[in-house]
């Protein structure tokens, strides 16, 4: 910052404001980051050690919190026991399916709509993103009755089928922002030099193909995540992670060490691929409105 | 505002050219480290017309697709929300789905619960996420934080409310344990309470999306033109009258993205809403999509479920255009 030439001046005022804010920005990360640890540590507690709990006011009790002897019996019993391996391979298979079909289409779709107009273009966009922006439980109501009738409830088709619902809409308004600052010249000159226009179109893929590779990953991570889907649409024969951890919760005996780790099972490698495409997190999340 | 409020250190404007004359040109280390409000023009990617086959082919199997799934629902729904749905038959019925609606109390509770559960949710979201992004800003573990508070928002919802409906439990929960020994609440857990249950799932939706709002005004915050901030300053202006009268004016635009965002994601998702109380205790939080849910998928009145998807569709639609509207002003205009 060696250019810098305006002075901050240190006043009363601006020193109370930056402890206020240091104690702040302590208390929020403890905030946000405590219900996660919680969650990691229970998942390595047995049943009665999790239920421990120090009496009301007793501060000092707290340390109750780390006197377990860790154990992975959640783990194992989830995959041994209750076929979270099954559960894991469909929650896989649904959400890189969606992904994978929606970013294929969508990115042809983008590129098109980037490269044309035509009247009508500002009505097709909106109804693109309306689509994604529609109620879930909303959208569904009539979707479940589709696929009744199809038949494609409780089987993996269908759910990917159902996540493209959002995922698709979402891949053509995001990777039209990105064609969009691709300059038709490239293209023109790859044809000049005798390319066709599907050759085109591929030589300029590479020049996308970090950002497609991102919104492959967030398609991943919004389809990985839901819940309603997969309990309605997906129940039955496609159960993904989430639904199968809401099954967990019986009414009798629920087994809290089971859903912590199923918890820590379906949140782990999202918080990972989060950090793998952290550059492009806000664009997606905001829809390509706000760029970092 | 004007001029003269401001003490100001330049000459009036005919001392300006003058005053050109002896300016000292000062290039900064790194250029990207302060925006300008200067504008970039963009190359231009439109093709001259003359080909469009070719693309609308390309763009045909996206739009089919599309059109199986979100129009042809569309049509069903407005067709079932007009029949009494069963397993096995479709009956015709008069509207009645349609003009139960303003007499089902339920119904409208749920649109004034969605409407209070999100203002509690943006309220609390807006007010935490900006002061946590000013905080920030600029701070020597910015980076470090930012990665810490993006944890919540990509675990699933789902998981979310599970973790928290452990955290809240009357009997072995520690933030119940935690909210009884601070004295603010009593042996009954938050969510079992209906004065409570609200707040309770007002603050897992606040926990997990409160980041969103830090994000995007972090975003939002690096685009502030430094150069006016710096006039400002030199002129005299203090902190805060900086932030009030150049930061956040720079912020809105971003912030009511923030917010429409927001606000349509809570008609979307009621993931947490649905493992934490299900719409209890009584109908406390029964949030007009969790009603929906429970007519359709819990009590199979599909017809009845569609009709209120409708009315919910109609207006998220509403809201959706004018969020595209927001969009649209808040980007930089193109050639």
């Amino acid at each position: 910052m060696a250019s810098r030439e305006v002075i901050e001046y240190e006043t009363g005022v601006s020193k109370a404001f930056n402890v206020f804010a240091a104690v702040f920005i302590a208390f929020y990360v403890v905030w946000t980051v405590l219900p996660i640890f919680i969650m990691f540590m229970s998942s390595f507690k047995d049943l009665l050690e999790a239920f421990k709990l120090p009496e009301v006011g007793d501060w000092a009790g707290v340390k109750v919190f780390f006197e377990f002897t860790p154990t992975t019996k959640h783990y194992y019993e989830l995959f041994a026991n209750l076929g979270f391996s099954t559960y894991l391979f469909n929650s896989l298979v649904a959400a890189g399916g969606s992904a994978v079909v929606s970013v294929v289409l969508g990115s042809m779709c983008a590129y098109s709509l980037s490269r044309i107009d035509f009247r009508g273009k500002k009505d097709l966009f909106f109804w693109i993103i309306s689509t994604r922006m529609a109620p879930v439980v909303a959208v569904m109501v009539p979707l479940y009755w589709i696929f009744r009738e199809l038949e494609l409830v409780g089987t993996l088709p269908g759910l990917i089928l159902a996540y493209t619902t959002f995922n698709l809409p979402f891949a053509i308004w995001i990777l039209k922002g990105f064609f969009d600052n691709v300059p038709y010249a490239i293209e023109e000159a790859q044809m000049v030099d005798g390319a066709t226009r599907l050759q085109a179109f591929r030589a300029i893929l590479p020049l996308v193909a970090p950002g497609i590779g991102a919104f492959v990953v967030l398609c991943i991570l919004f389809a990985w995540n839901d819940y309603l889907f997969a309990a309605i649409i997906g129940s039955g024969g496609a159960k993904t992670l989430p639904a199968a951890t809401r099954e967990l919760v019986q009414p009798q005996n629920i087994q809290w060490g089971q859903i912590m780790a199923a918890g820590v099972v379906t949140t782990l490698p999202m918080m990972f691929l989060g950090l793998v495409i952290r550059k492009y997190l806000v664009t997606g999340l905001t829809m390509g409105a706000v760029k970092e | 505002m004007t001029n003269a409020s401001i003490p100001s250190a330049v000459p009036s404007q005919k001392g300006r050219p003058a005053l050109e004359l002896f300016r000292v040109r000062h290039i900064p280390d790194s250029v990207e480290s302060r925006p300008s409000s200067a504008v970039v023009a963009e190359p231009t990617s439109i093709n001259p017309p003359g080909s469009k086959r070719y693309y609308f082919l390309l763009m045909a199997p996206a739009i089919l697709v599309l059109a199986f799934i979100s129009i042809y629902p569309f049509f069903w729904m407005i067709y079932m929300s007009l029949h009494d749905v069963d397993i096995g038959k479709i009956e015709w019925n008069n509207f009645a789905n349609y003009l139960k609606l303003p007499n089902d109390t339920r119904y409208i509770m749920g649109w004034l619960l969605l409407i209070q559960y999100s203002a509690m949710c943006l309220f609390l979201q807006i007010v935490i996420g900006v002061f946590l992004a000013v905080a920030l800003n600029g701070s020597r573990f910015e980076k470090v934080l930012v990665t810490t508070l993006l944890m919540p928002m990509m675990m699933a919802p789902l998981v979310a409310g599970m973790v928290w409906y452990f955290l809240y439990n009357g009997t072995f929960g520690w933030y119940h344990w935690l909210l009884q020994s601070l004295g603010i609440l009593g042996p009954k857990s938050i969510l079992a309470s209906a004065n409570t249950a609200m707040i309770g799932i007002v603050l897992v939706d606040v926990w997990q999306w409160t980041p969103l709002i830090t994000l995007i005004t972090l975003a939002g915050l690096k685009r502030v033109p430094q150069d006016q901030l710096e006039a400002n300053m030199v002129d005299g202006a203090s902190a805060i009258r900086n932030f009030v009268s150049v930061t956040l004016p720079n912020l809105y635009p971003v912030l009511l993205i923030a917010i429409m965002l927001r606000f349509m994601d809570n008609f979307r998702f009621i993931d947490s809403i649905l493992v934490l109380t299900g719409g209890g205790p009584g109908n406390a939080t029964k949030i007009l999509p969790v009603y929906l849910f429970e007519v359709s998928f819990k009590f199979f009145k599909l017809g009845r479920g569609a009709a209120i998807a409708f009315t919910l569709l109609i207006v998220t639609i509403i809201l959706g255009m004018i969020l595209v509207r927001v969009f649209e002003r808040g980007q930089p205009k193109k050639g």
